[in-house]
């Protein structure tokens, strides 16, 4: 409805005829093909607005697509809930805030409970699921304990590098290649490989995921015949 | 009438029994009857007597067929030895068929008195059929020349300056460590070193002792000189061999004759034949599923206690089909010949190590994996140190199971056990993967997950190792393990070699300790393929 309305009022507004064109065929397209909104949200400290920033400039300078960024500025950053938003896009990005997104990435309770409201039915919903109990959820949930794998690989530091992982695994919203050299080049001097590895940790977890429901799907439980 | 193949009379062996068939053969042989000349026959006190090892080692010394031929049920003059008779041609006819030789090659008959003619039709029959499938193909083990005393001594003192013995410092820590001593055995790893600088191997103590050394590798563990005490125990039973000394093999030699007849080009074994269905293989694939010994061991031993050791194979099939591996599988799997090198037959060993690392690297394998210690440890390091050249990597099923665990999304059902675990000598001290097993128990989720006493590398055996020397010792310390195993407060005791599970169900038939023995056994596994479960 939204759509026919839109194209009924676009002749009527004095604007540029090619920029309207353009506008009409954006918004005639369903989100999640030429735009993925996502917000990344958890603690401040957490590595929440380093992930966000890694995914923007993957799609960017990786991917070669369009990408913003809008991070939560002021004392979230210090502790409290705290919230990247980014934006990835085939074409130019008008409006770089995001308010209902495609992926919600979540590392805490209170970013959850946060922006929970805002997903839709067709949301993806990527939690760490020692942190985060997703009550409500209306889409899709895919639980990774980042957490808990950086700790037993020496530095709680890289739970989010780990989510990154899981994230370009189950929803490909970054190509794989372009998520592993903006990290390269994006973690503190020196801890290159290990966040590498973390990353790759994260994406098996992530392909492991799919497979499980994959299985599930098929009927599979176990591996015994039952 | 002797039919030829190939040239070659075939040599049909008949066991005799001495009381109502032999009488119906002595009649064939005073009316001169025409008793075909392939047949030598071995007279016997009772058929019933002529255990699956003899059976099987008349193949492996070179029998085409044996007939075994004794009284009809009913007419035994000891009761049960035509029961025995048949049970043990059943048993064995089991293993031809996955040996490849075929169970046609051994066979039962019951004879009176008077039935001599029956007898000669049974016998005429049967080398029929034997000279139609011609000869089994198993070439006799070779007779081993006798040592020179000058030539023993140059080898001893080869042993000697190879494994370092004169580095041992008498301190006794072996000895304080070794399970058999602490159980009561007189048995002293120290003594034996000692022995061999002194040149005293042939004494009876030293000689019994090194044929009833676990090779556990715990003495090797604490010895602060550093002497490799299993190795050096398998490179004296080759010696021992090479002076024609006998060895202490158990269960007849049933397992050392089989190994033996392996080593044999022309056999084509027959395995993998009753998989079930929902197994998933593929011919083509690079990575085979190496299974081992164990369909053998569960032939064989169901006459005594109830194995399940095969099952650990179709739980590891299982479990690559889980993870999306559908393996290769060899229908002409061999031995790996861990048991034949440790019993001190190198020379049959090196034969079979060859026919195994020539086949599975022309068939171009790139990975093995196996989930039996032995062949893990066999076909990992022996066959390199032996200088053999697998082109194949080697991998122990607990590294896949691991790498597939660490990549998440799996979990496991909680069961409601408390379980302890026994390790496995290879798979711990020898090939030094302690704490592997130990990550996949703690991803299990039992009711608890509790040690014994002497664990890890300090684990003790479960009693022997290679089929050879095991007594009233061996017993004694399976009964002190299964103790221990109580002791955790556990019902249920995790194993990963299948010879752990056989010596400790053994172990528990002690007729006056069963019910204080008795706790349920079972591979790790079968306990993952059981419990595992997707993660949506």
């Amino acid at each position: 409805m939204t759509i026919a309305i839109l194209k009924y009022i676009v002749p009527a507004v004095t604007i540029d005829p090619p920029f309207a064109f353009e506008q009409t065929y954006i918004m005639s397209q369903p989100a999640q093909q030429s735009q993925i909104e996502i917000i990344v949200t958890g603690f401040g400290g957490q590595g929440i607005i380093l992930a966000g920033r890694i995914l923007g400039m993957a799609a960017s300078l990786g991917d070669k697509k369009e990408s913003t960024l809008v991070q939560a500025y002021g004392p979230e950053s210090r502790g409290g809930a705290c919230n990247a938003q980014v934006i990835i896009s085939g074409s130019a990005i008008h409006y770089p805030y995001v308010s209902t997104p495609d992926i919600l990435i979540a590392m805490s309770q209170a970013g959850y409970d946060k922006f929970v409201v805002s997903l839709t039915e067709d949301s993806v919903l990527l939690i760490d699921e020692d942190l985060v109990r997703p009550e409500r959820a209306p889409c899709d949930c895919f639980a990774i304990p980042a957490t808990r794998m950086a700790e037993n690989l020496g530095n709680k530091m890289m739970a989010n590098i780990i989510m990154l992982g899981f994230c370009t695994a189950i929803t490909g919203a970054v190509s794989n290649r372009a998520a592993e050299s903006t990290i390269a080049d994006s973690v503190p001097k020196g801890t290159a490989e290990r966040n590498i590895e973390a990353f790759a940790k994260g994406f098996d977890y992530g392909l492991s995921t799919l497979k499980g429901r994959k299985k599930l799907a098929a009927g599979q439980v176990g591996a015994l015949a039952l | 009438m002797a039919s030829k193949t190939n040239d070659k009379i075939l040599n049909i062996l008949l066991f005799l029994c001495n009381w109502g068939a032999h009488a119906a053969f002595l009649t064939l042989q005073d009316q001169r009857r025409p008793i075909p000349h392939e047949i030598r026959m071995v007279r016997v006190p009772c058929a019933g007597r002529i255990d699956r090892a003899m059976l099987l080692k008349a193949f492996a010394q070179g029998a085409d067929g044996v007939a075994l031929v004794g009284c009809e049920p009913g007419t035994c003059r000891y009761g049960s030895g035509s029961a025995n008779s048949l049970q043990n041609t059943d048993d064995v006819q089991r293993i031809l068929d996955i040996m490849g030789l075929g169970r046609k090659r051994l066979c039962f008959g019951a004879f009176l008195p008077e039935e001599s003619e029956e007898l000669l039709h049974f016998l005429q029959n049967f080398t029929d059929e034997i000279n139609a499938l011609g000869p089994a193909g198993i070439e006799a083990a070779p007779l081993i020349p006798a040592f020179e005393t000058d030539d023993l001594r140059r080898e001893l003192q080869q042993l000697v300056t190879h494994y370092d013995i004169h580095a041992c410092q008498d301190c006794g820590k072996c000895t304080s460590a070794c399970p058999l001593a602490l159980i009561g055995k007189p048995f002293s790893p120290r003594a034996i070193a000692s022995a061999v600088i002194t040149g005293g191997i042939h004494s009876p103590g030293v000689q019994e002792n090194v044929w009833s050394c676990l090779t556990c590798g715990l003495c090797y563990d604490r010895c602060p000189s550093a002497v490799n005490f299993p190795a050096f125990i398998k490179e004296l039973r080759h010696l021992y061999r090479r002076t024609a000394l006998p060895g202490q093999e158990v269960h007849g030699g049933f397992f050392h004759s089989l190994m033996r007849s392996m080593s044999s080009k022309a056999i084509t074994p027959k395995r993998w034949t009753s998989l079930p269905d929902e197994i998933r293989t593929d011919p083509e694939s690079p990575i085979l599923f190496f299974g081992g010994c164990a369909p053998y061991y569960d032939i064989f031993f169901s006459k005594h206690i109830r194995t399940q050791t095969n099952r650990i194979l179709i739980d590891s099939l299982r479990l690559l089909n889980f993870f999306d591996v559908a393996p290769r599988l060899l229908s002409d799997e061999r031995c790996c010949g861990h048991d034949l090198l440790w019993s001190g037959d190198r020379k049959n060993f090196l034969r079979l190590a060859r026919i195994n690392v020539e086949r599975l690297n022309g068939l171009g394998i790139e990975t093995v994996i196996t989930t039996c210690p032995e062949c893990y440890m066999t076909l990992h390091t022996t066959y390199a140190d032996e200088g053999l050249e697998p082109k194949f990597k080697v991998v122990h099923l607990y590294d896949f199971l691991e790498e597939q665990l660490e990549k998440g999304a799996v979990d496991f059902e909680p069961f409601d056990q408390v379980i302890t675990f026994q390790d496995s000598c290879r798979l711990g001290r020898l090939e030094g993967k302690v704490d592997l097993p130990r990550k996949l128990l703690k991803r299990l989720q039992p009711a608890r997950f509790v040690e014994m006493k002497e664990a890890a590398g300090a684990s003790i055996c479960c009693g022997n190792c290679a089929w050879t020397g095991c007594d009233g010792y061996s017993k004694a310390l399976q009964v002190k393990r299964l103790e221990q195993a109580h002791a955790t407060g556990s019902d249920l005791l995790v194993t990963s070699c299948p010879k752990c599970q056989l010596h400790l169900t053994c172990a528990m038939e002690d007729p006056f300790r069963r019910e204080q023995l008795e706790i349920e056994l079972m591979d790790l596994t079968s306990i993952i393929a059981q419990t595992i479960r997707w993660k949506g």
